[in-house]
């Protein structure tokens, strides 16, 4: 068989590996064959092609040294870096765990689930670490190469095309390999062509560099000359950055005029809804989702989340079941039906779930997701010792695991061994500041020895992680009255 | 005039009752209540405010006279002002009130601006022990350590306190007492006391033009009574405890009233004829402000109350303020009849109170600290306010503007109207029942055994992890320890801080060592083994040290930390570091 005919086909079965070798064999005996340089380019590219449309995670450097920003504090609503004000009818922290910017978790891990801006760099520097604060999580996006500087990386042999090397104008002359480059230098000597792809493609190239302004114009001109469901997304996506999270809904209402029930865009508005807090509206987008795409994974473990932290386990059950006839296949959404069983009371399917999930664990921290559940199935049965043993497993699977830590204390404190109940919530509270819980049973403890400075500014911690917290407040009011009676 | 303006207007009063007619953010004005005064300083019927600005509590004290917009005229003080009032001393033509500051022990009588006259407090006796001692100093009987020692001891005996300069002296360093004893040994020793609050009381007529005597509050809890022209004390008085605010009605020759709030958080009121007070009123907590309102007093106080009293010290009504309160003053209207208490509060309002209606509310851009209520300029109703900032507020109350008696608070909170979102029991949820009550036997057997089993699964977990020492909590009963390891940075450097507490209730650990394990190729470390201090308990020991990592494929592993006791095989504590990959890939 002709090699480069084979080397087509396994391109065509995406077998890119294979694809390029028979290139490279065809290149050593001819240097000078196009078609296979072409065919090996794109193999290449595809191998490492991420969805970029999709995958959008901020650097600490983009986030810490942002020149964007212009507005420190925004009118509520409008920002999607201070986390918005809880409106009517969203589950409080008391219910809903809350990541680290102060929103509370999602049912789907993405990387900007993560988004808002830490306050000092140690925090930002340890962020990526406190990202697995979302429990119960269906699937796990995982953490992708980063964008761009993969292509070079994964090819052992060093690079493929030397960039140097290329004689730009010649290729520039040539579009149909071009395109497989994708280079920014390339792409700008193209800005005079009056073609939309090329601008969307500028426009890529200005948002990786940080240009947002210069993207957000090439692509409203592309739009103007094409509709097309990306160039919406891109543009969308500009927006997100110069955190202008009402814009970027305009765009995708915009998009969706053009393209009425466009899976992407729907999905596009629901994530932003339920960045700035507004999980009824999010909720409302995702359903729409389905109604489109009726096996969109994300939506179904998003509602099915929220059904779950409002009171409503067995709806949650519902879409996680529904997860599971679709094929998703992992130790989340198994801890996941297991928890809404022993909350929707469906008591005999609860702990094989557990077991099941345990039986699919793939890296400690899942296991010790599932050990931290299965404690608070040894609270909820009144069976201490067993919760007391899982949040010990807990806490050896992850050593900085904090919710567990605090429940912990709280258990070692029921123990009467206060010292280490202390010594427990410390460390909690240093590990997450942004719970409330640590802070607030730092409070209490300190409240009950006599420690009533201590418990002042832990309660004082825990009012700001948590403002409406009622608990607190009474704390604090008794011990402000404490301080200030003769 | 068509009727939409009209309606405008009203709205626009109705929201507004005051008038803004100054503000100025940067005018370098730092003083309290107590420290400022309205006053026809010139007789011309154009009234001035007068201020005592602290300055920076250290130096630019000043006297400061402001006219309208501007600063009329500056003069330092020497030390910093404690009150400041204004007062008219005599009968003479024109009628041009006197200002008296009191800063220290002194009063000092500007009149037309100038100074006119200071007042010394009378000087306190003197411990006879206290003036041995220090006539022994001089004659050079007995060295500086000496007198140090015999100072000390009549400090701590005697019933008649020490001097300034003792009290000074007691403070020194041994190197410069030599130098204070020969720079004082030869002026006598004097006892001052300081005035804490000073105020104003009619001589012998009600009128608003009448000749006034100083009331002044000092340090070692005396009030006194000075007579306008002379200066002389007219009247002495003690209290229980150090005077702080302080409010005089009446006429000294008739009857008067004087209404103290006292440092030991209680308010004394004096009458005529009575060297000791006649009533008291004890507070809950320590009074902020104090303010007479015809017979009734009104009191703030730090729990961020109000609390209305009569003059005989009854309780009429305490009202619940939002914040803080910074400082009171009366508002009085006398050409309306009306009389109100303005309260600034810490989070930049200021409230008007009649009784203990809340009529009106003001928010200001700062927080105020001192507040005065009174004709300024040619302007009856001026409201002028200076900030924590330095800033001056002035506010013109509008002539239209009427407040009603009735309480602006709302009546029962809104909160008790709002449904409470509780989510309904679904269909599911009743069919899920009902298979619960079908099966009720069936599930709960299921139930049981997988219990059972997980309890087994869970302990037999629990008993390696404890085992192998997986758990980075320690329950050995002579090392209680707990460790958790926190790794920060991007790569390839990344360091490692091993938070190490020892949880025992008092007893230290020693002889710890760490060590750690790790995949060679993948990371290196400057000190693989390292051993630790004596652990305190209850502290937190962080320990720091640097990872390197060596692949730059951008995957990661896992580091193992092994804390060891001496002369034991097996770990007492183990934690999995998961390290995170790096993110310094480059292009």
């Amino acid at each position: 068989m002709d090699p480069l005919f084979l080397a087509w086909s396994c391109y065509r079965r995406r077998k890119f590996q294979r694809c390029s070798e028979i290139c490279s064999k065809i290149l050593t005996e001819n240097p000078y064959d196009q078609a296979a340089w072409s065919l090996k380019t794109r193999a290449l590219t595809e191998m490492v092609y991420i969805d970029e449309v999709e995958v959008d995670q901020e650097g600490i450097a983009d986030m810490m040294l942002d020149e964007n920003s212009i507005a420190q504090v925004a009118r509520p609503g409008t920002s999607l870096r201070v986390a918005g004000t809880a409106q009517a009818g969203v589950p409080t922290p008391a219910v809903r765990p809350m990541t680290q910017s102060g929103r509370p978790i999602t049912g789907f891990m993405r990387p900007s689930t993560l988004s808002g801006r830490p306050e000092t760099m140690e925090q930002a520097i340890r962020t990526p670490r406190t990202a697995q604060t979302a429990r119960p999580v269906t699937s796990a996006s995982g953490r992708f190469v980063r964008l761009g500087t993969a292509s070079m990386l994964t090819n052992p042999e060093g690079p493929f095309i030397h960039l140097s090397r290329l004689n730009l104008a010649k290729y520039s002359k040539r579009p149909e390999l071009s395109k497989a480059l994708d280079l920014a230098a390339l792409a700008t000597e193209h800005a005079h062509f009056r073609d939309w792809w090329w601008k969307v493609q500028l426009g890529k190239c200005y948002y990786r560099l940080g240009l947002y302004r210069e993207a957000e114009k090439q692509f409203r001109s592309a739009l103007g000359q094409q509709e097309f469901v990306d160039t919406y997304l891109y543009l969308a996506k500009v927006y997100q950055r110069l955190d202008q999270p009402i814009t970027a809904l305009q765009v995708f209402k915009q998009g969706l005029d053009h393209f009425p029930g466009e899976v992407t865009l729907l999905t596009g508005i629901a994530r932003i809804h339920e960045e700035m807090n507004n999980i009824p509206s999010a909720t409302e987008y995702y359903k729409e989702v389905l109604k489109q795409d009726n096996t969109h994974v994300e939506a179904m473990a998003c509602i099915g989340s929220n059904h779950f932290y409002t009171d409503q386990p067995e709806i949650a059950l519902r879409f996680y079941r529904r997860l599971l006839q679709m094929g998703v296949f992992n130790c989340q959404l198994y801890n996941n039906l297991g928890l809404c069983c022993f909350y929707g009371q469906q008591y005999d399917m609860s702990l094989s779930s557990f077991e099941r999930a345990l039986s699919l664990v793939s890296s400690d921290e899942e296991q010790a997701d599932i050990w931290y559940n299965l404690g608070h199935v040894g609270v909820g049965i009144g069976d201490l010792t067993l919760a007391y043993q899982c949040f010990k497993l807990t806490l050896a699977f992850n050593n900085n695991h904090s919710e567990a830590y605090n429940n912990f204390a709280v258990l070692e404190l029921r123990r009467g061994r206060i010292e280490q109940a202390k010594a427990f919530l410390q460390t909690a509270a240093s590990l997450s500041p942004h719970m409330y819980e640590p802070h607030f049973n730092y409070a209490t403890l300190s409240d009950k020895l006599g420690d009533l400075q201590s418990s002042y500014m832990a309660a004082q911690k825990s009012e700001d992680a948590f403002p409406e917290h009622m608990d607190t407040q009474q704390i604090l009011k008794n011990l402000r009255q404490h301080f200030s009676t003769l | 005039m068509s009727s939409v303006p009209q309606e405008m207007k009203d709205t626009s009063v109705a929201c507004s009752k005051w008038l803004d007619a100054h503000y100025d953010p940067v005018a370098n004005l730092y003083t309290f209540t107590s420290c400022i005064a309205l006053s026809d300083l010139h007789g011309d019927g154009d009234n001035k405010l007068v201020v005592g600005d602290l300055g920076t509590g250290v130096c630019n004290m000043k006297l400061k006279v402001y006219r309208g917009t501007g600063l009329l005229s500056e003069s330092t003080l020497l030390d910093l002002p404690t009150g400041l009032v204004s007062f008219l001393m005599d009968l003479h033509e024109p009628r041009t009130p006197a200002v008296a500051v009191a800063s220290g022990p002194f009063i000092y009588v500007y009149k037309n601006l100038r100074p006119y006259f200071k007042f010394t407090l009378p000087s306190l006796e003197v411990n006879p022990l206290e003036q041995d001692v220090w006539s022994q100093a001089k004659e050079e009987m007995i060295d500086p350590m000496t007198l140090k020692e015999m100072l000390e001891g009549i400090r701590d005996k005697a019933e008649i306190p020490l001097s300034v300069r003792s009290l000074r002296y007691l403070m020194l360093d041994p190197q410069e007492m030599e130098a204070f004893v020969h720079l004082h040994k030869d002026q006598p020793i004097r006892r001052q006391t300081v005035i804490t609050c000073i105020g104003t009381l009619k001589k012998n007529m009600a009128d608003d033009d009448a000749v006034s005597c100083l009331v002044i509050g000092t340090e070692n809890s005396d009030i006194y009574i000075l007579d306008p022209e002379a200066f002389t004390i007219l009247c002495k008085m003690s209290l229980p405890s150090t005077p702080t605010f302080m409010d005089v009605t009446g006429q000294f020759d008739v009857e008067f009233r004087i209404t103290v709030a006292c440092r030991n958080g209680n308010i004394y009121i004096l009458r005529r004829d009575s060297p000791k007070p006649k009533y008291c009123i004890e507070l809950s907590s320590h009074p902020v402000g104090l303010v007479r309102i015809g017979r009734n007093v009104v009191v703030g106080c730090t729990h961020e109350t109000l609390h209305g009293y009569t003059q005989k010290g009854k309780k009429l009504w305490t009202a619940y303020l939002p914040a803080a309160v910074t400082t009171m003053a009366l508002m009085d209207l006398p050409a309306r009849a009306f009389q109100a208490v303005l309260v600034a509060l810490a989070n930049c309002e200021v409230h008007m109170y009649r009784d203990k209606n809340l009529i009106c509310t003001i928010k200001t851009p700062d927080v105020v600290t001192s507040i005065c209520f009174g004709r300024y300029g040619r302007e009856d109703g001026t409201l002028l306010m200076t900030t924590k900032g330095g800033g001056l507020i002035v506010k013109i109350l509008k002539r239209t503007a009427v407040f009603d008696d009735k309480d602006s608070a709302p009546g029962p909170p809104i909160a008790q109207s709002i449904r409470l979102n509780v989510p309904k029991k679904t269909k599911l949820y009743v069919d899920q029942t009902l298979r619960e009550r079908e099966n009720a036997v069936a599930m709960h057997r299921a139930f049981q055994m997988d219990l059972s089993r997980l309890r087994l699964a869970t302990a037999r977990a629990y008993v390696k992890a404890l085992e192998s020492s997986l758990t980075p909590v320690s329950e050995s009963p002579t090392e209680p320890l707990k460790m958790n390891a926190v790794v920060q940075g991007l790569g390839p450097s990344f360091k490692l801080t091993l938070n190490i507490q020892n949880t025992a209730a008092c007893r230290p650990v020693m002889n710890i060592a760490i060590s750690f394990l790790y995949d060679e190729n993948l990371y290196s470390m400057k000190t693989a083994f390292f051993k630790i201090p004596l652990l305190v308990p209850g502290l937190n020991y962080p320990i720091d040290t640097f990872v390197e990592c060596l692949s730059d494929k951008g995957i990661s592993d896992v580091i193992k930390v092994f804390v060891l006791r001496e002369g034991r095989s097996a770990p007492l504590l183990t934690a999995h570091i998961n390290m995170p990959k790096r993110h310094d890939l480059t292009l």
